[in-house]
């Protein structure tokens, strides 16, 4: 399989012919697999972080934990955002990228969503409004490269030049929403410090990775 | 041409379009049950680009579509769901914030302590459009310029009334007597000077025409004018 692939993404070394979606593994996808697979290892073993609220003038030091019952869910949010993430890094097909990203997406929601102020989840509310909103570049431009191109797989439209600069504009509109912007949603949960911070920084480590993996995309299928 | 290839391009248009008014709507609404909803119809303009390739690979697109924007859909209504039960638990200190604001840091401006009786446009502008009207009234003459004019006149006062600014009894008692026997005597110059004059003497017709024309417009002006007087004594 003569590949244009080899100049951004590294040597390839392979595939998956598993139906239609096509796994595929280049030295960058490899990379982001396994950065991520190891965050999301870090996150399930380490313990959430714990606070002290002194207050001045007073005697009413409180000690805010997270209960078993919030550590479960915050975690496994975490860990599917983090698998979503790792298996979003190796596949070929434009389609199921999308659909991993909406999954991250849902994820991200839950792991904000999880602390209990009113102002958290007012900003868990509008990311998901967001996330919702760009659904329709998002999907609407693979349905694009689909209607233009007759394919969806990433490893077919990197052979020959099809013109999709529009389709990808629209494409990377929809990622930011989905993903990108999450951060900005998540330091509203950050800047209370709530207690279990780690899980809050995977939002933080897949919106990075997926924006990398997307440019890396988007150079690739032209 | 098939029919799928035909319906494309206006399919396609068709999404983008309901996706861009959703988006307005969403702007414009009030709640945040309505933006969930109109949120949900962007979601549906969605599957209409999906569907508009017409392919079996785009029936097999629209499923997984779907199903991913249900799941966001439950997600979010959950949330909203809890939110709302949080809020009135610990009403006391409820804060509305906004769609954007994580980006946008802006004060809102506050309307009810405006005081409308102070803007300064209430003062100057129903001067200025009498003054224009009058002066249109007068530029065009005759019965047409009459009724400007008087139109001008009108608002000018019931703007004056509507500012609390209306004239006294006693200015109205002057000005009635004035504007009549100003009409009148505006009447005696159409009729007599103009239009008699314009029989008598047929080679000057352009200047009793003018005469006639801009007497005329005098007259009718005052006369209509009377009734804002009127109005402002009732």
């Amino acid at each position: 399989m003569s590949l244009n692939i080899d100049s951004i993404a590294g040597a390839f070394y392979g595939y998956v012919p598993f139906g239609d979606i096509v796994f595929y593994f280049t030295e960058f996808s490899l990379i982001g697999f396994i950065i991520a697979l190891f965050f999301t290892l870090v996150v399930y073993l380490t313990k959430p972080e714990k606070q002290l609220e002194s207050q001045i003038g007073d005697f009413g030091d409180k000690l805010n934990y997270v209960s078993l019952e919030e550590l479960k869910i915050r975690r496994l949010m975490a860990i599917i955002c983090g698998i979503c993430t790792a298996f979003a890094m190796l596949t070929g097909d434009l389609f199921d990228y999308a659909l991993f990203l909406a999954v991250i997406g849902i994820a991200n929601m839950g792991i904000v969503s999880a602390v209990k102020k009113e102002g958290v989840l007012s900003a868990a509310f509008y990311y998901g409004i967001i996330a919702m909103i760009s659904t329709l570049p998002l999907f609407g431009a693979s349905a694009l490269i689909l209607a233009k191109t007759g394919t969806l797989s990433i490893l077919e439209l990197a052979k020959n030049s099809h013109d999709l600069l529009f389709q990808k504009i629209i494409y990377a509109v929809g990622m930011v929403g989905e993903t990108g912007i999450a951060p900005f949603y998540a330091a509203k949960a950050e800047m209370f410090r709530a207690p279990g911070a780690p899980y809050i920084l995977m939002i933080h480590l897949s919106s990075l990775l997926i924006i990398v993996r997307t440019v890396e995309i988007m150079l690739n299928i032209h | 041409m098939d029919i799928v290839s035909y319906m494309f391009s206006k399919s396609i248009f068709v999404g983008i379009v309901v996706g861009i008014l959703s988006l307005y709507a969403i702007s414009r609404q009030k709640s945040d049950l309505h933006t969930l909803l109109l949120t949900d119809l962007v979601e549906c303009a969605m599957l209409v680009i999906i569907a508009a390739i017409g392919t079996d690979l785009a029936e097999a697109l629209i499923l997984p579509g779907l199903v991913v924007g249900l799941a966001e859909f439950l997600a979010v209504s959950e949330i909203l769901v809890y939110r709302n039960e949080m809020r009135k638990n610990n009403s006391s200190n409820n804060k509305k914030l906004k769609l954007f604001e994580e980006f946008l840091a802006k004060e809102e401006p506050y309307v009810s302590t405006v005081n409308f009786n102070k803007m300064e446009i209430l003062y100057s502008a129903p001067k200025f459009i009498g003054f224009i009207l009058v002066l249109y009234g007068a530029f065009l003459t005759g019965f047409t310029g009459g009724a400007i004019m008087a139109s001008g006149l009108l608002f000018y006062l019931l703007s004056q009334g509507a500012i609390g600014n209306g004239v006294s009894l006693k200015d109205i008692k002057h000005s009635w007597e004035a504007i009549s026997g100003f009409s009148g005597i505006m009447w005696a110059f159409w009729i007599l000077l103009g239009f008699a004059g314009f029989f008598l003497f047929p080679e000057h017709y352009l200047f009793f025409l003018v005469i006639a024309g801009c007497a005329l417009a005098l007259k009718v002006g005052s006369k209509l004018g009377l009734i804002g007087s009127l109005r402002i004594r009732s």
